[in-house]
Formats: structure tokens, C-alpha cells, sequence
């Protein structure tokens, strides 16, 4: 650990030195002022080497939001306390603050609910500068889920999407729009909320709004110029391959829905990456759309220079219960039956967790961590074996057995930490309307709050087994994080800020944020020395450390 | 689908001025307009305010069925909320025409809670007498008597004649959130009972029967029990006869 802070140190310390030798050579003073140029793909790729950085969603490529810090340890875990609270001003009524800080330079940049962003000192708390999108008044999906999850970044540019479904950079130093480009009409239904993935020169971005009229789709764009790439549309088009689980109608497959709206994750040396798809549309009625409706509920393998696809596996055929696949798919090298194998793993909406060879897609293993009665296993065809269509007691809730809020992986105890929700709910298909621009469920849901339940849950991924659990007392969406001193960080939906023993789920801390932690998982990094852990809750956004 | 826009075309044509600020729903108690309403708030609405409007509690979502008793809302803040939304909640604003604004308003108006209708007279004088006698140490009416059960001003039009006679006879039956009986056993060998309030993983509140507020870890606890059993005594006709009941609620009513 300390090699690699001394590395960058030394990294750090030697680029002035090279800028004031050129400017000696060159005869120009300017040359002494060069700016840091910020965050190179290569310091993406690096991931986790750089403790002072966090500079993707995951804090790497791989999603598994396990940082290799060890200053906080399960011993002195019981001294962490709050070093200082950010107020965004902005609130999310009926959703979270859901995004993840990244870290460059003892500079954090947040994005928050809709549409506003700021750059803070992470030594303080106090921002640099903020940002707030003037928002359209007619919003649609954005309207009802008025959230972010984050930056991406590259060099001196900040990439954030937008509520009226656009992809907009940022100068990172002072908050000024580069550009923008919309990625879809907001008003038929459209809007985005996810982190950006950076990539080497290309901004991956998806796209919300599966409730409504919409098709979703997969983005690439050049980072400086602002031009799209590619597209991978998620429901495909007549006679394209996939359209055969549609009905024959061009119109249903033009608002079939598949939305984008989590993050992907990306192995570079496949060059692939890793994307989970949303619900068919409408989300309950599926008489109009007999078949099993691919792209939807599916995790996708895309090539990352074309777009095209190589594999995709679909966790629920023909979907009635709104259980989208949009989750971080968590990429890792386990040993499989005596073998070292990649893998990506889900921890699905749909009540499974599933391990798939990430080279192939083929399913190694899927098991339920909930109780739910929709399936207990899949079938030999990689198909979950369905036992309860809703007609034999009530279903996991369209919230899912789980979300999109990231799970973490602990390599070494090879655990699959996750947020696992247990609810009963009762769903009432009806024909919907299909207006473009008004949501489009096709029926409506009972749920039943006094039988909901929540708990942390580590899985084994050899065989999907639980470890250990903690219960929360109502179902909860709080996101994880590890750390490599054996810790797990979570949060629920009591506002509770959390940290667990990795090995046995012994609760070691917690803090009352006075909010609940909704969609948000932790992040971590090294700042003077010291460990800093921030959660944003509610309206806040908290960063805790040891004392000095 | 062809079905509900006959209801609209039918509902259209009958409406005159619509645009104008109203203080009564031009389509109220129009059957048709109510099935349609029905038909877009389960499409529209039912995702966060329950398909039987109900709300759901858990994403703050309120109850639509009791908001015309719990506050003074004419049809058009209705409309104007539906229309506009709530700046800064998940409520988004709406682009429905005027017709369908007003059948939404007027399903609405179907399924508010309509509380005791056609209330069997009483004397609201005894009524007052007993309820300070039998109810005001744990019920508030108007400003005065107990916090360990729910504040009754107002609860004649809120809730039905029947479902206030089964709280009085059968407390158990239908316990609110927030009225739940827990009991507690401290690692000082307290026994504390009392009704739920809030929890979490950690810790619970709860107020007392001495209508205490309460908080342990439940850390610290040797045990907790939660019970299906109101703390409210149940009253049978031979502790309040069924004249007497509604001599109470001639007195609620007045308040």
C-alpha cells in the first residue's frame, strides 16, 4: 500500500519539474503555471493504486466497490466520526441522493438530485463552485425520479447526464458547460440518470424511462468533440436478431422500453462491456407482447469500439413485475471447480444471484437469496423455473428483491454483499393507454408495508449460499462498499450508516444520518494520511474519518 | 381502450367551460366520468398513491382518499395539484386536459372517506361526560385529554359510523402505525409497555403508558414483545351501551 502512495507522490512531485525544465528550455514563464491536466484512461484503468483517487463509480472498472485501504480496521472502526456535512439544498422526495463522489487532487465532485453538481474541498466540506441545470417544467420520467449517480471524468472535464436526457461536460475547474447533446426526447417519456463510464476516449452513457413510450439504448461518445460513437439499441429492430421474441409490429418494438439507467462496468482485456437492461413496456401488461422480449432483463457483453453485441443473457423472460436488470455487474477472476475463471456477477431485481462466465456468458450458477416464491431454480435452459406467476400468493415488490444500489464483492472471502429486500406484493395488469409522454405501467400494485422486511446479505459465490446476514426492519436500499482491513459498509433505510465485520456480518458502528441512505453505497480514499469514508443521505453528504 | 375513450368523447361533450376555475367539478357524481378517472388513476397515479388510492407510506406517497377530510381542499386545488404537481416532491406535473383533470378529480372525490354519515341522534352532553370518563385519558378531542392513542377531532368525518363502533368495541381489530403495543424488558430488569413510535436496527421508540417518550438500544434489552393486542381496552355494550356510543359521537361530531 504505501509503495503505491509513494509512487504517485512521486509521480505528482515530478510533473512540476518537467513543466518548469520545458519552460526553461523554451524561455516562457507560462509553461511554470501548466495546470494539471487531471485523470488520464490509464489512471482509470489503474483503479484503486492511487489512494488519494476515486475516479470511476465503482472506484474501478470492475464494480466490485472493494477498495484496498486499510486505516479503518473492524478494531478501531468504533472511533469513526463525522469530520464534516455538505447541505446540497436540493431535495428527492420519494427517491435518494444516490450518487457516488469521485476524488482527484483533495477535490471531490458531486452530482446531486436534479440536475445540480458542485466541486468541494474534501478536507472541509466547502465547495469550489456548483452547478444547477435550469430544467425544463415538463419533464417526464425526470419528473417522478428527479435523481443522479454521479460524474464521470477524464482529463479536465467532468461528464454528467441530464433529467431532459442529455449528456453534458463540464470544465472541472470552474464548472463551465462544454457542450451538451441530447440523447433522446424527454417529452416522449426519456431522461437519464446514471454516472457516465469513461472509458479510453469514449463517454458510455444509457438511458431512463422504461415506464414510458420509450427504447432503450447504449451510448458512445468522443469525449472532447461531443459526436456520438455508436449505438446498441436495446430492443431491436424489425428482422434485427431478438426481434423473433417480439410480436411482428414495428410499433410495439419502437417503445418496447429496455432502459439503460445503471452503470456498466468494463474489462479491458476483453475490450467488453458489462451493462444490465430494464423492464419490456408496458411494465405489468404483457398481452400485447407475447415472447420473451429481448433486450429487456438482460445483461449485455458489448464490444466496446463498435457497440455490438457478443453475448446476453436474460434473467426474466418476458417480465410482468417491473423487476429491471439494472444492477452493477460485478466482474472478478474467482476459481470455478478447480480452474481460475472471469466472471460477472448480478444480484438480481428478480430475487437470484447469478455467476456467469463473462468471456461466454454462460450461466455457471443461479440461486435465490430471497425468499421469493416467483422460482426457486433455473432450469437447465438457463431459464428460471416459474412456480408463482402471482397467482399462488403475493410477489417481491416492483422495487425488486434488490436494485440498482451497488453490492461489493470481497475477493479473498469471495462474498457477494448485497441489499436483499423481502415484500409482498399483489400486481393488476390492465391495458394501458400507450400516449407517448404519459407513463405506461398497464396496471397498478398492491403492496403490502406491514410484511416487508430488508437485510445485508453475504453470499457465497461458489454456490450462492448465505454467510451471514443482518436484518434492517423494513426493506431497504441502501448501497455496500468493502475495504480490505476486513470491513463492509452499508447503509439502510432508517438513515443508518453502517459498518459490518467482512467475515462474519458482526455490526461494529453506526451512525444516524437522519435520512434514509437510498440508492447511495459509500465511497472511500486516503487524504493527508488520514481514510476518509463519505455517504450522501437525504439532503447531506458526510465524510467521516479517525481521530487525529 | 376503445371503451374509455367513449367515456371521454361522451364526458367531453357534455362539459361546457372547463378552463375556468371552478368550485365544483363539473363532471362530480357522473358515473361515466368516475369509471374513466378510475381507469387513469390506475394507470397514471396508482404507482405511488396505490391502486385503491390508499397511498403508500413508504415512499411518503399520501393516502388521496382521506385528504378531503384531513384539510380544506375545494375541487380546484385538486385539479391545480394534479395539473401542477408539487415543486421539489416526486408529485410531477401533468399534462391532461381539462376533461380528464376532472374525472381524475372526480374519481377522487368517489373514493374520499366520507366518515359517519346520517350520525343516530344522541346527547352530546353525556357524550362528553363519558368520553372524559372512559376515553380522554389516552384520546385528545379539541385541545384536551391523552397522547397514547389517536387524536379524535374530527374523526366523525373521517371514518365510517361502523368502523368507529368496531374501534370501540374490538381496539384490536385495526391498529394504526404508530399505536402498535411493544414491551420491553431493559438489562435493569424494567419492564416498560408502551406503544411503538419509530425503529430501526438499533434502537426503538416508543411513548409509555404513562404517555412517556421512550427510547432504548435494543442492545441494552433483555427482551421485546410485540403484541397484536391494543393497549385500548376493549369496551362492550355492557361497559357503553350502544346509546352512549352514539352519545360520544354526538360530541365528536361537534368538535
Amino acid at each position: 500500500m504505501m509503495d503505491k502512495q509513494q509512487h504517485s507522490l512521486t509521480r505528482r512531485a515530478v510533473t512540476p519539474l518537467v513543466a518548469s525544465f520545458l519552460a526553461l528550455l523554451l524561455g516562457s514563464s507560462q509553461l511554470t503555471a501548466q495546470p494539471d491536466a487531471g485523470p488520464t484512461y490509464d489512471d482509470i484503468l489503474a483503479g484503486f493504486e492511487d489512494p488519494e483517487r476515486w475516479l470511476t463509480y465503482s472506484g474501478d472498472y470492475s464494480g466490485q466497490r472493494h477498495s484496498p485501504l486499510t486505516q479503518i480496521t473492524p478494531e478501531n472502526v468504533d472511533q469513526l466520526r463525522p469530520i464534516w456535512t455538505f447541505q446540497t439544498g436540493t431535495t428527492t422526495r420519494g427517491r435518494g441522493f444516490e450518487t457516488t463522489p469521485l476524488v482527484d487532487d483533495g477535490v471531490l465532485y458531486v452530482t446531486g438530485s436534479n440536475n445540480y453538481a458542485w466541486a468541494i474541498d474534501a478536507r472541509t466540506g466547502r465547495a469550489f463552485w456548483s452547478y444547477r441545470r435550469n430544467l425544463p417544467d415538463d419533464l417526464t420520467y425526470g419528473a417522478s425520479a428527479p435523481v443522479n449517480r454521479g460524474f464521470g471524468m477524464l482529463g479536465n472535464r467532468l461528464f454528467m447526464v441530464t433529467l431532459d436526457a442529455h449528456l453534458m461536460a463540464f470544465d472541472r475547474r470552474n464548472g463551465d458547460v462544454l457542450w451538451e447533446r441530447e440523447l433522446a426526447d424527454y417529452q416522449v417519456g426519456y431522461a437519464a440518470t446514471l454516472a457516465p463510464l469513461v472509458l479510453d476516449n469514449k463517454i458510455i452513457v444509457g438511458i431512463s424511462g422504461g415506464e414510458y413510450r420509450t427504447r432503450g439504448f447504449i451510448d458512445a461518445f468522443d469525449p472532447q468533440s461531443g459526436e456520438r460513437i455508436w449505438r446498441f439499441n436495446t430492443i431491436p429492430g424489425p428482422g434485427e436478431p431478438g426481434s423473433e421474441t417480439w410480436p411482428d409490429d414495428p410499433e410495439v418494438l419502437a417503445a418496447g422500453g429496455g432502459g439503460t439507467w445503471m452503470n456498466g462496468s468494463y474489462d479491458p482485456d476483453l475490450n467488453l462491456i458489462y451493462w444490465g437492461v430494464g423492464n419490456p413496456n408496458p411494465d405489468y401488461y404483457g398481452e400485447a407482447r407475447p415472447g420473451d422480449n429481448l433486450y429487456s432483463n438482460s445483461l449485455l457483453a458489448l464490444d466496446a469500439d463498435t457497440g455490438e453485441r457478443v453475448w446476453h443473457y436474460q434473467f426474466t423472460p418476458h417480465d410482468l413485475n417491473d423487476w429491471d436488470s439494472n444492477h452493477m455487474p460485478v466482474l472478478a477472476e474467482i476459481e470455478w471447480e478447480g480452474e481460475p475463471r472471469r466472471v460477472v456477477m448480478v444480484g438480481n431485481r428478480n430475487g437470484f444471484f447469478y455467476v456467469l462466465d463473462r468471456v461466454t456468458g454462460e450461466l455457471l450458477l443461479g440461486k435465490p437469496f430471497t425468499a421469493t416464491t416467483w422460482a426457486r431454480e433455473i432450469g437447465d435452459d438457463g431459464r428460471p423455473i416459474v412456480l408463482n406467476d402471482g397467482s399462488q400468493g403475493c410477489l417481491p415488490d416492483p422495487w425488486g428483491s434488490t436494485n440498482f444500489m451497488p453490492p461489493t464483492f470481497y475477493p479473498g472471502l469471495d462474498l457477494f454483499i448485497l441489499t436483499a429486500r423481502e415484500t409482498c406484493a399483489t400486481y393488476v395488469p390492465e391495458e394501458p393507454a400507450n400516449t407517448p409522454g404519459q407513463s405506461n405501467f398497464g396496471g397498478a400494485v398492491h403492496i403490502d408495508a406491514e410484511q416487508g422486511s430488508g437485510a445485508l446479505r453475504a453470499l457465497d459465490v461458489h454456490t450462492g449460499e448465505l454467510e451471514w446476514e443482518f436484518t434492517y426492519p423494513s426493506p431497504t436500499f441502501g448501497g455496500v462498499m468493502s475495504t480490505a482491513s476486513g470491513l463492509v459498509f452499508a447503509g439502510d433505510h432508517e438513515g443508518n450508516f453502517m459498518a459490518f465485520d467482512a467475515r462474519n456480518g458482526e455490526n461494529l458502528w453506526h451512525y444516524q444520518t437522519g435520512s434514509r441512505i437510498w440508492g447511495a453505497a459509500a465511497m472511500t480514499f486516503m487524504l493527508d494520511g488520514r481514510q476518509l469514508v463519505l455517504i450522501p443521505s437525504g439532503t447531506t453528504l458526510t465524510a467521516f474519518a479517525l481521530p487525529e | 381502450m376503445r371503451l374509455l375513450s367513449s367515456y371521454i368523447a361522451i364526458v367531453f361533450f357534455t362539459l361546457s367551460a372547463t378552463a375556468q376555475a371552478q368550485s365544483a367539478n363539473p363532471l362530480e357524481g357522473n358515473a361515466r366520468a368516475i369509471y374513466a378517472g378510475g381507469v387513469l388513476f390506475r394507470a397514471q397515479c396508482a404507482t405511488c398513491h396505490g391502486a385503491d388510492a390508499k397511498g403508500i407510506s413508504t415512499i411518503d406517497a399520501p393516502d388521496l382518499t382521506l385528504m378531503w377530510s384531513q384539510r380544506q381542499l375545494s375541487v380546484q386545488d385538486v385539479f391545480n395539484t394534479i395539473r401542477e404537481g408539487i415543486p421539489g416532491s416526486i408529485m410531477p406535473p401533468h399534462d391532461f386536459t381539462d376533461t380528464e383533470t376532472w374525472m381524475l378529480v372526480g374519481y377522487l372525490q368517489s373514493v374520499a372517506v366520507a366518515g359517519v354519515s346520517e350520525l343516530p341522534e344522541g346527547d352530546a352532553a353525556n357524550g362528553r361526560r363519558l368520553f372524559a370518563r372512559h376515553c380522554a385519558e389516552c384520546h385528545r378531542v379539541a385541545g384536551e385529554g391523552g397522547s397514547l392513542g389517536p387524536n379524535l377531532t374530527g374523526v366523525t368525518s373521517r371514518r365510517s359510523l361502523e368502523s368507529l363502533r368496531t374501534s370501540v368495541r374490538q381496539p384490536s381489530a385495526l391498529i394504526q402505525r404508530g399505536y402498535k403495543p411493544i414491551t420491553v424488558v431493559t438489562s435493569d430488569n424494567e419492564t416498560v409497555q408502551g406503544v411503538l413510535k419509530s425503529e430501526d436496527a438499533f434502537s426503538l421508540q416508543l411513548m409509555d403508558q404513562n404517555q412517556r417518550l421512550r427510547a432504548f438500544m435494543k442492545s441494552n434489552l433483555r427482551r421485546m414483545e410485540r403484541s397484536e393486542r391494543s393497549l385500548m381496552p376493549a369496551f362492550p355494550p355492557s361497559l357503553i351501551s350502544e346509546q352512549e356510543l352514539l352519545d360520544i359521537l354526538n360530541y365528536l361530531d361537534g368538535q
